[in-house]
């Protein structure tokens, strides 16, 4: 009886609300994405789920970020275990609720396009984080660290420790590439590729496996124990006998160490592994010796550049942009703004991580 | 009593209609109210009421299945696995042999019906128990998805993408809603006068009694209420939305599978199966039969939902339909479907479900994260399902039971059976 | 040896559940070191005699008083009856199949050394147990690998692990064959060398007449007499008067047969047991019915009558193995439920709540679950229709309910059992085969029962009657075959039937020519 009362008063009390709402909708449903928009108004975060150190950190830096700015947030992750259908509804909420900017850190980059077209249809700005989100036109900027020079600045970490300790080539290593899933995984290795292709085609680099493809070299999911897999594989196939192994072109700090891993439980020589992303347990094993390079993408200033972003829409202006023409994503060239990353071996890590709390104390030695 | 308990039983139109399923309604109501306040009246907006019907519209479709399954006596794991599978087939068939979207649809009903066939074929002919067999096929039918997508994503074409992300035309003169959705809401509105017309002269018929007309009014004026209500909000979205098409499919196939469960024949024989197979089998029952179309439904319905998530995201990938028949199963009990088979209704199982779904939500849009999400689901499951058995266990439906007692003339919890504890206890149970 | 003193005395046990006076002034004397067997029908309170004096009933359950070992006893559970020494095996044994016999032997009663199992221990143990029950067998070996015989010997080596005093056997060779029950009774006999007190309850009068000292039997809840073997100098024929001594009047409705052609004939039906491959549960079984007659099956339990039914009935029990079924002349396959109830047979079981019916359906579903496509077009039940035949049924079988709405569960056992027999009536069946159909029913729903069941055979349908009560079957039918494992043994026309007779052919393999 009670329900039946609710409903009744609530089914009279909406029809009354309708027609406000109706005439707003038709008219904001087709305009540009407005002149900026209140101070205090809602921003949207949504990243992957917690797999990593650093969507964590940046989700937290968001949330902080976004309040000192002065606007307020509403930061999501997705569900480990449901990933995409969850990113798909937590954008959706995200523009019910009226964000004005909405950050993605896509779970799969090319299963967001009609979020992205509902969010742009309510008047919302759309900005790919990290991650190009493909094959839609509703993508209105895309912030990241350039990933091609990454690839690149690995493919140069791999040949330079290669050369360091051993001289004289020719020299064989493997190649690892991210998961297929992810549009950045071909960047990276791409950018490695440019580098090393010379020298495989010289024959001064030889890939022991004959697996170049980047079909052949992706880690599904990122994931640590898909990695370690192909590795042990590798060794068993390639590198059982007297062969040995120089070098390892690993995308990111989580696979590498599962590749070190690996080596190490073969009982083979640690080669030259490359990685990405500063991860402690990284930043450890380069001190130690083990892992050769990473890459010092710092989180905090990709998240402040995106903070900087969301405040120049929020003023009416156009927000920074430094590259035009290199990232399409299937439908349209996203206007980008890229982050230089740096390189960090043993050598220069102290350096690097100055101005990291967490990761200063590991390379004092 | 039976004012309440025909109302209840007319809203779900059922014969096995129970408490839980009653209980279901007004908590969803409860849920919404409490959201709808909670959001500042975000809950109900149009935009948000067609998200959340174009978002959950999959699940629910799976849980139409899963009910049946459930009813026979079954369980299927493997429908997420089975919509994934289908979802990369269409996805791929329609890139490389450029296959026109509709021949795609029929392609992936095509593959479910197939996967259905196999499935079906180990439950009811060789008897292996329909966990293992979907467990297996939760493995396979994943498995199979990332070979044949190279656990790639692969998009598809922009007619595919109308059945999980499309809306009905703009039509006709500017009523300032969405013509069609308006059409339709008429259409629902007269089918349920009717129907409520229709069920009185059959009650009358039958010699039955038949409730005061006060009641039946009472009734229309709910239901119409609801439907005008929820007209209006998906007719009275952006411009260019309406009630989404996966929607109009998710409805069409609620009418016509309560429809196959409540009056037919096969319907029937589903529900006889699951309450007793032996009794069914000794009834001509062709059990094998029963189970294995069950089973092959279910995965036609997989792979129908599969391609609607597929045509919403735009692109079939590798985390299509993970943890998916946690939620359809979910939905099956919430909805107060029995765990031993043979209970449960279509339309329960469709309450249950959207309780879950606004549940979810009404919690993002509260910015609560996807954990919490998940514990507060796994309490609601948990607490939906101890209720009922602590009530049947106690023989009342405690709540809402003391709110109904002064109504009720039966209590349809324990048998009235003192005769057989008592005698014949010298005999075994089959003997001769 | 002794055999005098008295181990066992239960006084005046009166036990009631609601409605129903189960026992009522029970006495037995039970001597130590003699078997000591009780007898009498289904239903006269053996069991539960049984259930008092092992503690499933616990004390203050019952009236009366339980002297053990000269002191009196109160058993709250079954652990406090078997610490005393009393061992029940029941007729369906407590074994669990996948564990071996020594593991059987000790379930619940592990030998323990420092905590753990000592299974070198209990494998020795359960050696000389196994000795003394006549076992032999590897006690690695699986129950389930072992035959009904041999399981039968673990479950008292078991009893035996338990320092039993008094044991107690429930039909003990119903389930066994010939040489297996003969090996058994054999064995008692050694136990009562050895001191061993035995309680024995068995359908099979032969092998009682043959092994007891002492005979108690039970009628209807009460202790009719207490025979002494040798000085009674009984027999079997004293054995059943004994049972079967009550008066038949009034409790059928009165009515005159009119049996008209045979117009059913099953000839050398031969089945065998679903898992066990050597035991046949029907043996060449042959048999007519004619339009309008009332056929009873009488048997003891576990002769197979049921089987015969059920395996008749579109093939749902065991393997079939031969046989030729004849309607109106022409012979007739079987071959699936539903071609049977194509060919007008209906089966009602005797388990309603097992498999007669689907316990969360109301009443008009259920009548109609047989035969939907009566009441269907294209496949689309007409709920119109459904309602109105129930309602028809409900009143022509006076179904006691309010609505044919409820549920089934809601109904006491007559009248649900009217609504299973209206769910096949739907059915149109020519020839009814009831499988106790009166059992558990009290006494007015039967008469009513008695009187539907003579309606159906006056419109000329053929009815099978399969029940475990003799005056049942005299009082009701036209004709009555006798069954024996597996075994037509006896076809006894109304005027011939008595008792005695039944009885004697239903626990004897000599096939009695039919008059």
């Amino acid at each position: 009886m009670i329900g039946v009362a609710a409903l009744l008063t609530l089914s009279t009390a909406c029809s009354n609300e309708r027609e406000g709402e109706t005439t707003a909708g038709t008219g904001t449903g087709s305009a540009a994405p407005a002149k900026g928009f209140a101070a205090d108004a809602l921003i949207g975060v949504a990243l992957p789920s917690k797999t990593s150190e650093n969507w964590v950190l940046a989700g937290d830096l968001f949330t902080n970020g976004l309040k000192e700015a002065g606007f307020q947030s509403d930061v999501q992750y997705a569900g480990a275990s449901t990933t995409v259908a969850d990113q798909q509804a937590q954008i959706s909420a995200m523009v019910t609720k009226g964000a004005k900017v909405i950050v993605i850190g896509a779970t799969d980059a090319a299963q967001l396009s009609t979020q992205v077209a509902q969010a742009k249809q309510a008047g919302a700005v759309v900005i790919a984080y990290d991650r190009l989100i493909v094959n839609t036109a509703d993508v209105d900027y895309y912030i990241a660290f350039d990933n091609f020079k990454v690839g690149q600045l690995q493919g140069q970490a791999l040949l330079d420790g290669m050369k360091a300790k051993k001289p004289e080539g020719p020299w064989t290593v493997e190649l690892f590439s991210g998961s297929p899933d992810d549009n950045n995984s071909g960047v990276f290795f791409n950018g490695a590729m440019d580098v090393l292709k010379p020298l495989i085609d010289k024959g001064d680099v030889v890939v022991g496996s004959g697996q170049t493809d980047i079909k052949q070299t992706a880690i599904q999911g990122w994931k640590a124990e898909n990695a370690q897999q192909r590795m042990d594989s590798l060794l068993t196939s390639t590198y059982n006998g007297s062969k040995t192994l120089d070098g390892v072109l690993s995308p990111n700090d989580t696979l590498a160490r599962a590749i070190i891993t690996s080596v190490k439980s073969a009982g083979k020589d640690i080669p030259v592994v490359t990685g990405q992303d500063s991860e402690v347990e990284s930043v450890k094993s380069i001190m130690a010796g083990e892992q050769y390079s990473t890459i010092n993408k710092d989180t905090r200033k990709l998240v402040a550049e995106t903070v900087n972003m969301v405040k120049s829409l929020q003023a009416g202006n156009a927000p920074t942009i430094n590259d035009t023409n290199s990232y399409d994503n299937g439908s349209k060239v996203v206007p980008a703004y890229l982050l230089p990353p740096v390189i960090v071996t043993k050598d220069n890590a102290a350096e690097s991580y100055a101005n990291d709390p967490k990761l200063a104390p590991l390379t004092q030695q | 009593m039976s004012r309440i308990k025909d109302l209840q039983k007319n809203l779900f139109g059922g014969t096995t209609s129970n408490a839980r399923q009653f209980g279901m309604i007004f908590t969803l109501v409860a849920i919404i109210l409490l959201f709808e306040v909670w959001t500042g009246g975000l809950t109900l907006t149009s935009g948000n009421l067609i998200a959340v019907v174009s978002q959950y519209s999959y699940i629910l479709i799976l849980s139409i299945g899963m009910l049946m399954v459930i009813v026979a006596g079954h369980i299927d794991l493997s429908v997420g696995s089975v919509a994934a599978f289908t979802g990369i087939v269409v996805a791929k068939a329609m890139q490389e042999f450029s296959l026109p979207w509709p021949v795609g649809i029929l392609v992936g009903l095509a593959v479910g019906a197939l996967i259905g066939a196999w499935q079906g074929f180990w439950v009811a002919y060789i008897g292996v128990p329909a966990f293992i067999v979907t467990l297996a096929g939760m493995l396979l039918f994943r498995g199979g998805n990332q070979y044949i997508g190279n656990a790639d994503t692969v998009p598809v074409p922009e007619g595919f993408r109308s059945i999980g992300a499309g809306f009905l035309p703009e039509i006709g003169p500017n009523t300032g809603y969405n013509n069609l959705t308006l059409l339709l809401g008429v259409a629902a509105c007269v089918a349920v006068v009717w129907r409520e017309l229709r069920a009185r002269q059959t009650r009358h018929e039958m010699q039955a009694d038949v409730a005061p007309v006060w009641i039946s009014g009472l009734r229309l004026v709910v239901m119409v209420g609801v439907i005008i209500f929820a007209t209006l909000r998906f007719a009275g979205g952006r411009v260019g939305t309406s009630l989404p098409i996966s929607g109009i499919i998710l409805i069409a196939l609620v009418l016509a599978y309560s429809y196959y469960t409540r009056n037919t024949i096969g319907g029937r024989h589903i529900y006889a199966v699951g309450g007793n197979a032996r009794a069914a089998e000794l009834s001509g029952v062709k059990l094998k039969r029963v189970n294995f179309m069950v089973m092959m439904n279910m995965s036609i319905l997989a792979a129908l939902a599969g391609m609607i998530f597929v045509a919403r995201s735009s692109a079939s990938g590798p985390q299509d339909g993970l943890s998916w028949e946690l939620d359809a199963i979910a939905a099956v009990f919430i909805g107060g479907a029995a765990v031993s088979g043979g209970l449960g209704t279509i339309s329960g199982s469709i309450v249950g479900g959207l309780v879950m779904a606004l549940l979810n939500n009404g919690l993002q849009l509260k910015g609560v994260g996807s954990d919490m999400v998940q514990i507060i689901k796994g309490l609601v499951l948990l607490l939906a399902v101890a209720f009922d058995v602590y009530n049947k266990s106690q023989g009342r439906f405690s709540i809402l039971g003391s709110l109904m007692r002064p109504f009720r003339r039966d209590d349809p919890g324990q048998p009235l059976d003192r005769s057989l504890s008592t005698s014949d206890t010298d005999k075994a149970p089959i003997a001769g | 040896m002794t055999v005098d003193s008295t181990l066992l005395e239960m006084r005046s046990i009166t036990k009631t559940f609601p409605g129903v006076t189960a026992l009522e002034d029970v006495n037995l004397v039970v001597r130590s070191g003699e078997i000591h067997a009780i007898c009498g029908e289904n239903g006269a309170g053996k069991s539960t005699l049984m259930k008092v004096l092992s503690g499933v009933h616990p004390h203050g359950t019952y009236t009366g008083q339980i002297v053990y070992q000269g002191d009196e006893v109160r058993f709250s559970n079954i652990r406090a009856s078997e610490q005393a020494g009393i061992v029940i095996i029941h007729q369906e044994l407590a074994l669990v199949p996948g564990m071996s016999i020594t593991e059987n032997i000790f379930l619940g009663n592990e030998p323990r050394r420092r905590g753990s199992i000592d299974w070198k221990a209990a494998q020795r143990r359960a050696l000389e147990l196994m000795e003394q029950v006549g076992l032999r067998e590897d006690p690695d070996t699986l129950i389930k690998d072992i035959g009904v015989g041999k399981q039968q010997l673990v479950e008292i080596a078991k009893a035996f692990a338990k320092e039993v005093k008094l044991l107690i056997l429930d039909e003990p060779t119903a389930a066994l064959n010939e040489a297996d029950s003969q090996h058994l009774l054999d064995l008692l006999r050694g136990f009562r060398e050895r001191g061993i007190t035995s309680i024995i309850i068995s359908h099979k009068l032969n092998e009682i007449a043959a092994v007891a000292d002492t005979i108690t039997i039970l009628r209807d809840g009460r202790t009719i007499e207490s025979l002494d073997v040798k000085a009674d100098g009984v027999n079997e024929d004293r054995i059943v008067r004994g049972m079967v001594g009550r008066e038949l009047h009034s409790r059928f409705p009165d009515h005159t047969p009119d049996p008209g052609e045979v117009f059913f004939e099953v000839r050398d039906w031969t089945v065998r047991h679903p898992i066990s491959t050597e035991r046949l549960v029907c043996k060449g079984s042959s048999f007519t019915v004619k339009r309008g007659e009332i056929v009873g099956f009488a048997g003891l339990m576990g002769a197979g009558r049921t089987e015969l039914a059920m395996s008749l009935f579109g093939r749902s029990y065991g393997v079939y193995l031969g046989g030729r079924v004849f309607k109106d002349g022409k012979e007739i396959q079987l071959r699936t439920v539903a071609e049977a109830i194509e060919h007008g047979l209906a089966y009602v079981s005797e388990d309603r709540k097992a498999i007669g019916l689907n316990l969360l359906d109301d009443i008009k579903t259920s009548m109609v679950a047989a035969k939907l496509s009566k009441i269907s077009t294209h496949g689309v039940i007409d709920q119109v229709e459904e309602h109105r035949v129930a309602e028809e049924y409900r009143k022509s079988l006076r179904v006691k309910t309010p609505s044919v709405d409820e549920g089934v569960t809601k109904l006491s056992g007559g009248n649900q059992q009217k609504v299973v027999l209206a769910k096949w009536m739907f059915t149109d069946p020519d020839l009814l085969i009831l499988d106790e159909p009166t059992r558990g029913i009290d006494v007015g729903a039967k008469y009513e029962i008695y009187g539907i069941i003579q309606r159906l055979a006056d419109q000329g349908k053929g009815v099978i009657v399969i029940s475990s009560e003799l005056p049942e079957l005299i009082g009701l039918c036209d004709r009555i075959y006798t069954v024996f494992e597996g075994t037509i043994t006896g076809d006894v026309a109304r005027g011939d039937a008595d008792p005695e007779l039944l009885m004697k052919q239903m626990t004897s393999t000599k096939k009695i020519p039919t008059p």
